[in-house]
């Protein structure tokens, strides 16, 4: 390969092959693990460890008749809801903390940590008790998760902001929400999305529990149902599932930060920095973006309502079940 | 003989700012001593006329920002009132224009972006700024650097952009704190020149603090000298050098002679540490 490369000349691009094996480069351990598994599966022949073939086959024909794409869809609804309530109040939150009130922040700082390490399922009785049962507790748990790294990532990127900026906006009689808005937040910006970074990590994390916890229906209902019922490429079809939604918002997340801050530059110290830059951003493929971030959410809040008056219509009438009547639900 | 101090109370011009017993005093909160009190300001007083271009020099510490932050209504005085056109400044209005220290620009903000901030603010269509950016940026050369951002421009270039966001709403004053004090000796000249072009074709009234005796003579009608530790006025001195003002000035007689004037007033200011005044004073002599 390399050889090529110094035969074609310094000039001249790179032979497809080498293009090839760099572009695969990063793929290579996930290549691995997988073989690794498809091989230690079929020498050991355990029913409890399917090879990867098999689990994929398993998603294959879940896919096909519906029932993966119904649970990602009420996962990936439920999933980006919470995170959504976290950016919803952990933005905003951390830049009022940061910049308008850093008294209050000092008072609050230490109860907010005890806060942050409060885990939603030691507490899920009590979550019940406020959120109610339903969707709304689960968005709550994930909520709640995603809110603390989105909060304190926004409080220090508010308070650093170069007082000069916010001294230059007032000068230019820009109004208190103004300066939080136009000059705080694009300031900030690094270190929210260093928080968002953070909270697409736990996300699908928490909701996976939660599922498992009380739910008919998602990915993390279908892992822990499927080990229920001894189903175990269900198991695996369902972690599956799990990996490709964590790492979709992932990437997602990725994708807008790279787009919002396409490069680096130095600042008065000379060290680098991520500098907002909206230059390069196609309103229309922004708006694009934002559609179909709402579109799966949509999507995935229909399917959601869909499934639960189902599940609902078969709790009151077990008679409308085709299979699995559950014992105690039928009418008296 | 060319030097004379200005009595405060007579400017020539009708008056456009007043400055009236302006006094500033910090909180300083020590863990060991508790509370005290640090006199930034002490009972300033001077008049600018309207369309005037007055300097501000003093040795660090002797409140030169502070008086600034006070004229643009960051700040409110401890005692005393800033009048403009005859009216008490609470607040930051848009009938004063602000370069502060160091550029201040937006980093995410272009340079048309940041020409507008104070237009966008004010609730101006989006095709008026348009033209109001365009007009300002042509004016302190930046034409073709509209959407640049700070970090791809140079000092010089910053300094530019700061300065047509302080004059894209067309207030009535320019503050300039120590506006060419990042840039480098000879980007400094241009800029001063440049600066004297853009006042004589806007005729703003201009109040310009710096560390610099010589820029304040090249620039100014008038310079007000403080003193530190208590910042006071020390005196007013007129600069009777012709307009337009021409880099030859720098070297002339009368130049170095208001050098070395403005140069004794803040030497003999016992309050003002002896380095601070050197690079000017080894001109002087």
């Amino acid at each position: 390969m390399s050889l090529a490369a110094t035969a074609a000349g310094p000039v001249a691009p790179p032979p497809r092959a080498a293009r090839w094996a760099e572009a695969s480069l990063p793929w290579t351990g996930v290549a691995a693990a997988a073989l690794l598994w498809e091989l230690s599966a079929r020498l050991r022949h355990s029913p409890f460890f399917p090879p990867l073939t098999a689990a994929l086959g398993t998603v294959a024909r879940m896919i096909r008749d519906g029932s993966l794409p119904s649970h990602v869809a009420v996962s990936a609804f439920r999933g980006l809801s919470g995170f959504a309530v976290a950016i919803t109040l952990g933005v905003p939150a951390g830049l009022w903390l940061g910049h308008r009130a850093p008294r209050l922040h000092a008072a609050a700082e230490p109860l907010l940590r005890v806060a942050s390490q409060v885990n939603p399922f030691a507490l899920m009785s009590v979550f019940l008790l406020v959120f109610g049962g339903g969707e709304v507790v689960k968005v709550m748990a994930v909520g709640w998760v995603a809110l603390w790294p989105i909060l304190f990532c926004t409080v220090s990127g508010a308070a650093a902001v170069d007082p000069q900026l916010v001294k230059a906006a007032r000068s230019l009689a820009a109004s208190p929400a103004a300066v939080t808005w136009r000059v705080v937040l694009p300031a900030a910006a690094p270190a929210v999305f260093a928080g968002l970074r953070l909270a697409t990590g736990l996300v699908f994390f928490v909701l996976v529990a939660a599922e498992m916890l009380g739910a008919t229906r998602g990915v993390g209902w279908l892992v822990h149902s499927s080990a229920m019922n001894y189903q175990v490429a269900g198991i695996f079809a369902g972690a599956l599932a799990v990996v490709g939604l964590g790492l979709g918002l992932q990437r997602a997340v990725r994708a807008a930060e790279d787009r919002l801050f396409p490069r680096q530059a130095a600042d008065a110290d000379a060290t680098a920095v991520r500098i907002l830059d909206l230059r390069d951003v196609r309103p229309r493929a922004a708006l694009a973006a934002a559609l179909v971030a709402l579109a799966v959410a949509g999507a995935g809040w229909a399917e959601t309502r869909r499934v639960l008056a189902h599940d609902r219509a078969v709790m009151t009438d077990p008679a409308a079940a085709p299979a699995e009547p559950s014992p105690g639900a039928g009418p008296r | 003989m060319s030097l004379r101090s200005i009595d405060p109370a007579q400017p020539d011009a009708a008056v456009k700012i007043a400055v009236r017993g302006i006094s500033h005093a910090y909180r300083l909160r020590k863990p060991r001593e508790g509370k005290r009190e640090f006199l930034a300001l002490d009972s300033l007083n001077f008049e600018v006329g309207d369309g005037e271009f007055v300097a501000v020099v003093g040795p660090s510490g002797c409140g030169k920002s502070t008086l600034l932050d006070i004229l643009s209504g960051l700040a409110t005085p401890s005692r005393g009132e800033i009048h403009i056109d005859g009216h008490a400044v609470t607040g930051p209005t848009l009938d004063r224009g602000i370069v502060l220290q160091g550029y201040a620009l937006f980093p995410w903000r272009t340079t048309r972006q940041n020409v507008e901030f104070g237009l966008e603010a004010k609730g101006v269509p989006r095709s008026e700024r348009r033209a109001i950016s365009d007009r300002f940026t042509r004016l302190v050369g930046l034409t073709g650097f509209e959407d640049r951002l700070p970090h791809e421009l140079s000092g010089g270039m910053k300094q530019r952009v700061a300065l047509a966001r302080a004059l894209a709403y067309d207030p009535g004053v320019l503050l300039m704190d120590e506006p060419f004090a990042a840039v480098d000796a000879q980007t400094r000249e241009v800029l001063q020149d440049e600066l004297l072009r853009i006042w004589s074709e806007t005729r703003k009234t201009v109040i310009l603090v710096t560390h610099s005796i010589e820029e304040a003579i090249y620039l100014a009608d008038r310079v007000v000298v403080l003193s530190a530790n208590p910042g006071r006025v020390r005196d007013i001195v007129a600069v009777d050098l012709p307009r337009p003002r021409t880099p030859a000035l720098r070297t002339g007689d009368r130049f170095v002679r208001l050098r070395h004037r403005i140069w004794e007033l803040l030497q003999n200011d016992d309050a003002a540490p002896p380095s601070l005044v050197t690079e000017d004073a080894v001109a002087a002599r």
